[in-house]
């Protein structure tokens, strides 16, 4: 008889997470379908520079990313960690910690962005000093893991457990390379990478935070929670080492689908594509894994609540990983990229297969962790319904939105011109769509209330089992025999499985990102383009704090509908100074990379004050206080500095001079607004002056010079 | 219509080939390895979720 130790799981950390897990849930779906409302009613912009929809973007993307899903992955870590190792958490001392630095990063996200505090990188804005705060946590959180797993009870790591390994790594490799910046101030940094290059790394991320934050960990929760609630093995494990190995590999490549038909090159756009089609086997595996569990089972699906929300987000991921793919494919992507498809298809992952599962396990969790049964069976399946409503009429919209705005933008007439030249006839017409899906939206978030309300019950009749009791046996050394399974080595040796999922990870990103940062023919340059003036920069600084980004590209394509439209398609020894590239995913608002002398510095003015006194009907909000405030320059000058040290070919001591030369600038540009009858106290040290610079430089350089001028 | 989709299929960079080698090959390897043994250490693993009282 082996020797038993008895010892105890901690159920308080789990449910902490839970906690927090719902909470900003709860948030991060409000700002969602605020900012669903602002595109359909911009009155809900409330003419505050903090909710403004520029700003409020990142803070729901941020707070149903990492606050909701992000406590989520820990909250079923933590439960399901310590009873697949049959031990107690390495250190209660790193749970906490690892619990409230999380809630804090996350408090501190809340009131950054709506300040207009942005790196604008998407999905990785929060400014330098709360990366390291995350680097911080998420060393924490890794620490405690794998000390968890050294001092298991149970020799081999099952599936989940190497997904947990896996997300780990790589999270801490995306975080570390998305973010190298040199600070400027505690609430600024200049990104090391620039234009095409950065481009490339953000998407490598980008696309990767997708992959292992919203993907791997939630697949080792299904790997653990499915089968607790089906109580069935899942369906072969042969296939989740088959799967587990092929995903890791192969995910990391798929960032540049991001960017296609943008000026990366072809080469780098290429393996994108090549990589996002076979992802496609992996996924599929994960899915039909997770789905054929359940057979023999399926009619307890039907009275069972808890396996519907499993069904759903596990046919939801297997939707969106065939949606993705052939979304990356290139002569599909032209259609669809920049419209609300890609809106679309992101929330059939997050509402489909990350709030989904979440769900499904909240509903098994809480009532064992009380010691008490769920109180409504029926709530939850009303839920259920709710849900999966929600997710259909918030999707189907946007799809027929994307598709529609996209083929009006390339719709021409019998003689050649583009049928609806003015962009902002193509965004009213999807208004009513992107009402539904507000109401889509509304309805999902009508779920999490009923949900809400099913636990607050569940839990007032129950208590916290605080620490579970359990037992089992001393772990004895193992002993490898001669015919093993060849895959139960690495199972049972977590460091290797460490070093070689970084390996694997590693691969991808370094044949994809080196060449693309050693090889300067990947970005030929162009003699014309010059850095931007202290002026220009200044206005770019503004640009990236009120979230322009997140509603206009600085990219044309190279297609005639596109160079009919916006002009000269976009080279890019163009973007070698934009730190960060401005690039952008989503066109609610026209591609702005050509904007530059197209209007009279008077028409920006005005357009800023009150978009529909330039566009009427336009649903921009209005950003007066561009107007009112004065322009800060006292970091322009380190500004310089520094992007002279990054090698932008400023001229020897331009930094002392930075100041003056954005003054005599500033001049020019308010005496020609005094000249359209524009005139206003101070006009030229108010930051629309910096800004209206920067939207007359975009897109200019390339173009030939009247010599007259 | 399917020589629309023919015509592009000479002109693939072999960067492209190279990745689907790659893929194909360790997949293919992989699957078989991963299929030819029905191990009893296999259903051990299976259930390891099911094995706790939780």
């Amino acid at each position: 008889m082996a020797n038993l130790e008895t010892f105890s799981y901690d159920n308080k950390i789990v449910r902490n997470f839970a906690y927090a897990s719902v909470i900003f849930g709860v948030i991060g779906m409000l700002v969602g379908i605020i900012a669903a409302l602002q595109l359909v009613f911009p009155v809900m912009n409330f003419g505050l520079a903090e909710t403004t929809y520029g700003r409020i973007r990142p803070l729901h993307t941020n707070a149903v990313i990492f606050a909701f899903v992000g406590n989520g992955i820990f909250t079923g870590v933590y439960y399901s960690l310590q009873r697949l190792l049959k031990t107690r958490m390495f250190s209660d001392v790193l749970s906490n910690l690892h619990f409230w630095g999380w809630q804090l990063i996350i408090l501190s996200a809340a009131i950054t962005l709506p300040l207009g505090l942005t790196s604008s990188h998407e999905y990785a804005e929060l400014i330098w000093p709360i990366d390291i705060a995350i680097a911080v946590v998420w060393v924490i959180f890794g620490i405690n893991m794998f000390g968890t797993i050294l001092k298991r009870r149970e020799q081999h790591l099952y599936v989940a457990i190497w997904f947990y390994i896996a997300t780990w790594i790589t999270v801490t490799v995306l975080h570390i390379f998305n973010n190298i910046q040199i600070p400027v101030s505690m609430f600024k940094g200049i990104y090391a990478f620039a234009g095409v290059q950065d481009a490339l790394i953000q998407w490598w991320y980008g696309h990767n935070a997708v992959a292992f934050f919203l993907t791997t960990p939630y697949l080792g929760l299904m790997y653990y929670f499915m089968p607790k609630a089906a109580n069935r093995p899942v369906y072969s494990y042969k296939l989740s080492i088959i799967h587990f190995w092929a995903l890791i590999f192969i995910y990391i490549w798929a960032g540049p689908h991001h960017l296609l038909y943008t000026s990366l090159p072809d080469w780098a756009q290429s393996l994108g594509t090549v990589f996002s089609i076979m992802l496609i086997a992996p996924s599929w595996g994960g899915m039909l894994n997770g789905l054929l569990t359940l057979r023999g089972v399926w009619d307890k699906v039907r009275t069972d609540p808890i396996l519907k929300f499993f069904v759903v987000a596990v046919t939801a991921y297997g939707m969106a990983t065939l949606e993705g793919p052939l979304l990356s494919i290139k002569s599909l992507n032209a259609i669809t990229h920049y419209t609300d498809w890609t809106v679309g298809h992101v929330h059939i992952g997050a509402l489909g297969w990350n709030g989904m599962l979440t769900f499904g396990m909240l509903y098994w969790l809480i009532p064992r962790i009380y010691g008490t049964k769920l109180y409504s069976v029926k709530l939850a399946n009303t839920h259920f319904w709710i849900g999966t409503l929600g997710i259909l009429f918030y999707a189907i919209p946007l799809y027929w939105a994307g598709w529609t705005q996209s083929l009006m933008w390339k719709q021409f007439t019998a003689d050649g011109f583009l049928q609806y030249g003015n962009f902002l006839e193509t965004v009213t017409q999807i208004l009513p769509m992107y009402l539904i899906r507000a109401i889509g939206g509304t309805i999902y978030f009508t779920g999490v209330i009923v949900m809400i309300y099913n636990l607050i019950k569940t839990v007032q009749s129950g208590t916290l089992i605080a620490n579970q009791e359990a037992s089992a046996p001393v772990l004895v050394a193992y002993e490898a025999h001669n015919n093993e399974y060849w895959h139960k080595w690495i199972e049972r040796k977590p460091i290797q499985m460490l070093i070689i999922s970084a390996v694997l990870v590693l691969i991808g990103g370094l044949i994809e990102i080196v060449p693309m940062l050693m090889i300067d023919d990947n970005v030929p340059k162009i003699a014309s383009v010059k850095p931007y003036t202290p002026l220009e920069w200044e206005g770019r600084d503004i640009y990236i704090r009120e979230g322009c980004v997140g509603c206009h590209s600085q990219m044309v394509r190279p297609f005639r509908s596109e160079t009919e439209r916006y002009g000269e398609y976009s080279k890019s020894g163009e973007f070698i100074y934009d730190r960060p590239f401005l690039w952008g995913s989503k066109r609610t608002g026209p591609d702005l990379h050509r904007v530059g002398a197209k209007y009279p510095d008077s028409w920006h003015y005005n357009h800023m004050l009150d978009p529909t006194s330039m566009a009427p009907g336009s649903i921009m909000p209005p950003y007066p206080w561009l107007h009112k405030n004065d322009l800060n320059t006292s970091y322009t000058a380190s500004k310089i500095k520094i992007l002279q040290s990054l090698g932008t070919p400023y001229p020897e001591g331009f930094a002392d001079k930075a100041v003056e030369d954005l003054k005599i600038q500033a001049k020019k540009v308010a005496a020609s607004l005094a000249k359209d009858k524009i005139t206003q106290e101070n006009l030229e040290n108010k930051e629309i002056v910096a800004l209206i610079a920067y939207l007359q430089r975009l897109g200019t350089d390339i173009k030939v010079k009247d010599s007259s001028k | 219509m399917a020589k629309y989709i023919l015509e592009g299929a000479g002109n693939i960079n072999w960067m492209a080939i190279f990745a689907l080698l790659t893929f194909v090959i360790i997949f293919t390897v992989s699957a078989l390895l991963a299929f030819r043994k029905n191990n009893p250490v296999i259903k051990r693993m299976e259930n390891l979720p099911l094995d706790d009282d939780a």
